[in-house]
């Protein structure tokens, strides 16, 4: 069964002032709620013809950047950060004010510590680069007695990355985050080797990523964010699946699979050969998926990939996504992240938006499109 | 540590390829210590995604100014050659930990590689300053790589070696060190990491081939301290200045690691980037 589609679109050709005065009107809803799945946000939306007398600005106490991800997780704001690319939150305490992101999410954690791969770790390439950690961390336990108690006293919501390399693994892990207090939500790297089935990474195969899903929701209550990965030729079918299976959201996308030459050119650069390629370069693959993901579920979807500045939120915003992780662009700006948040309610403001939500989506058509796997240059 | 906007003063090419920037910044002038780095923004209109690690050259808390030394290796490093007096450039920093001197050290032997001497350079001034006696082993390819004794300090006793014999010692700096050892309290190295693997070596059987151990360190001495803490560093005959591959310089990426000895990756540019070269796990086949 095909979704309903999630979206708050341009539809009826209406102005973007009817819009901005319907949400005013409406604001008695405070957070956007989970949007797309549940009729009132598409209300919310939907333009009144002949209601409108213009554009006014809003006032900056009347802009609401706040989304409901479902399951009691509301973030402040829709600028999160991406696991990996802000470690545990507290490391780059002295230069961002974190309360004012719309969540973190922290590195990788799995059961038991992980000394990671062999380095060099990290290449830049052209507009982006390539990772290979290999999930150093120090275990789950230790990261709740090392980071939990910070959390907790932060206002911003604080979103364990968990990783593994077995249902049972990822399972065990959700189960110790929950019920901690500080612990806001989980999100899944499924991006992992599955040890039961090879060695081939859960987010390649629907049947597999609907598993794990299936199994975490059981083991807990915790808002559940899945992370998909480009990696595959079609994402739509995983993507329904992870989403029948039970996640509150989607985030996409996790790293294109990529490789590097050593300066001698003997070997590959990266110790591990294989990275993650990250940065501006990843944008459009980004962009394809969220577009073909927003039209087949109806969970919130969360946008990364390649996000530098406010134009690339407002596209992710345009293709569905209602909320974006800046992960690479943080190592050479630290504080482009809370700049966004200023600058997305200063666009809403100049829209005359009391919310973001008119703009979201408005790059989706009208009837599903054509899937990419069906071929790009040459249409049929 | 702060985001600092600095003002570029002077650039100057003070060996083939190879750069000495200065640059306003009062703040890193009056609070880096020798061994600290920074971490500086290119221009992101080439597409570089990645911020440089430079070590902090020199600091003049007097001018509020400090310098960085590097070599054009890519298109990064290319970039900053590009700039000009006036031009202002964004630098995170203070980063990393500095070299630790015993209060006891009184004859400091600083050892340092190519590009290496960008690690050691600022701790040959602060040593001076306290009124430390400093060598300076150098070494490099050949004379026309060599650092010029124009941009030292009168006091320090600099010692070359060259790969071809052009200028000084024919051979590897680290031939040198035998010679020193004896006079030397500690040794602080930066370079390439065959060039520390050997003084590693070097300083781990030192205590049995001298027979003595100085300052009253004990067997073991720099152990049973966490890893990059000051102590650790402090109680060190040989503290070592690590270069890796950085992406954050801050500790939340975990792409810059060396393998400690206690088995678990230490990150330079937070644990580091000097440390204690017992810290280091210098003969494991990981990351090599
Ligand atoms: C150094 C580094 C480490 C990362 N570690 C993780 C991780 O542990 N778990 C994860 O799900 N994604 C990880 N990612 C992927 C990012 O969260 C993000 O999906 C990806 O980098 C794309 O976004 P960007 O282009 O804004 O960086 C990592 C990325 C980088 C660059
Ligand atoms: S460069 Fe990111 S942890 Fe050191």
């Amino acid at each position: 069964m095909k979704a309903k589609r999630r979206v708050v679109t341009n539809s009826g050709g209406s102005t973007t002032a009817h819009r901005s005065s319907t949400l005013r009107r409406q604001r008695t809803s405070n957070a956007l709620t989970s949007m797309g799945c549940k009729d009132s946000a598409v209300d919310m939306t939907t333009p009144r013809r002949g209601d409108a007398t213009g554009r006014e600005t809003v006032a900056t106490a009347d802009v609401d950047l706040s989304v409901d991800l479902g399951r009691g997780l509301v973030l402040p704001n829709p600028i999160m950060v991406a696991s990996g690319t802000f470690g545990y939150g507290v490391e780059y305490g002295d230069v961002v004010d974190v309360d004012r992101l719309g969540g973190i999410c922290c590195k990788g954690t799995t059961l038991r510590s992980r000394i990671g791969n062999p380095t060099p770790r990290v290449a830049e390439t052209p507009g982006g680069m390539l990772n290979s950690i290999g999930l150093q961390n120090p275990g789950v336990d230790a990261v709740i007695a090392k980071y939990a108690s910070t959390w907790e006293g932060w206002r911003v919501p604080v979103i364990v990355n968990v990783a593994g390399e077995s249902v049972a693994d990822y399972v065990e892990v959700v189960k110790r985050l929950d019920g901690i207090p500080g612990v806001a939500g989980i999100e899944l790297n499924i991006s992992c080797p599955n040890v039961g089935r090879g060695g081939l990474q859960f987010a390649i195969d629907a049947d597999a990523a609907a598993g794990v899903t299936a199994a975490v929701r059981r083991a807990t209550d915790l808002p559940l964010l899945v992370k998909l990965s480009p990696n595959v030729a079609d994402i739509r079918p995983i993507a329904r699946a992870i989403a029948d299976a039970g996640a509150d959201a989607l985030t996409a996308i996790n790293t294109l699979s990529g490789i590097a030459v050593g300066g001698s050119r003997q070997k590959p650069l990266l110790g591990n050969i294989y990275g993650g390629l990250s940065g501006p370069a990843i944008k459009p693959v980004a962009l394809r998926i969220v577009y073909e993901v927003c039209q087949v579920v109806a969970i919130p979807v969360i946008a990364i990939g390649g996000i530098t500045d406010i134009d690339d939120v407002l596209d992710f915003l345009a293709v569905g996504a209602v909320a974006v992780q800046v992960g690479t662009a943080i190592f050479a700006d630290p504080t482009l992240p809370v700049r966004l948040v200023a600058e997305l309610e200063g666009a809403c403001r100049s829209g005359g938006f009391a919310s973001y939500v008119p703009f979201v989506g408005t790059a989706l058509p009208k009837r599903p499109s054509s899937p990419s796997s069906k071929g790009v240059e040459y249409r049929p | 540590m702060h985001l600092l906007g600095t003002e570029l003063l002077e650039a100057r090419e003070i060996l083939p390829g190879q750069w000495l920037q200065t640059y306003h910044a009062p703040e890193l002038a009056t609070g880096s210590r020798a061994g600290q780095f920074v971490h500086v923004r290119t221009g992101d209109l080439s597409g570089l995604v990645l911020r440089r690690p430079f070590s902090i050259h020199t600091l003049d808390a007097a001018t509020g100014t400090i310098t960085i030394h590097f070599r054009t290796v890519g298109r990064g490093t290319e970039w900053f050659t590009h700039l000009r007096p006036g031009d202002n450039v964004d630098m995170l920093g203070p980063l990393g930990r500095p070299f630790e001197v015993d209060p006891r050290s009184q004859h400091l032997l600083l050892i340092a590689g190519g590009l290496g001497m960008a690690g050691v350079r600022a701790l040959a001034d602060e040593a001076i300053r306290a009124g430390r006696q400093v060598t300076l082993l150098f070494g490099a390819a050949s004379a026309r790589d060599v650092y010029p004794t124009s941009l030292l300090p009168d006091e320090v006793e600099y010692v070359v070696a060259t790969d071809d014999g052009s200028m000084g010692h024919h051979g590897f700096v680290t031939d040198l060190l035998p010679r020193y050892e004896a006079w030397a309290d500690q040794a602080f190295a930066c370079g390439p990491e065959p060039m520390l693997q050997a003084l590693a070596r070097l300083a781990a059987t030192r205590r049995s081939r001298m027979g003595v151990a100085k300052l009253g360190r004990k067997r073991g001495a720099g152990k049973g301290h966490a890893v990059g803490s000051p102590l650790a560093r402090r109680k060190a005959f040989l503290q070592v200045s690590m270069e890796q591959r950085m992406g954050c310089a801050i500790g939340a990426c975990l792409g810059c690691v060396v393998m400690a000895t206690s088995g678990v990756p230490q990150r330079v540019c937070r644990e580091g980037p000097v440390f204690a070269s017992e810290e280091i796990d210098w003969e494991g086949a990981w990351g090599r």
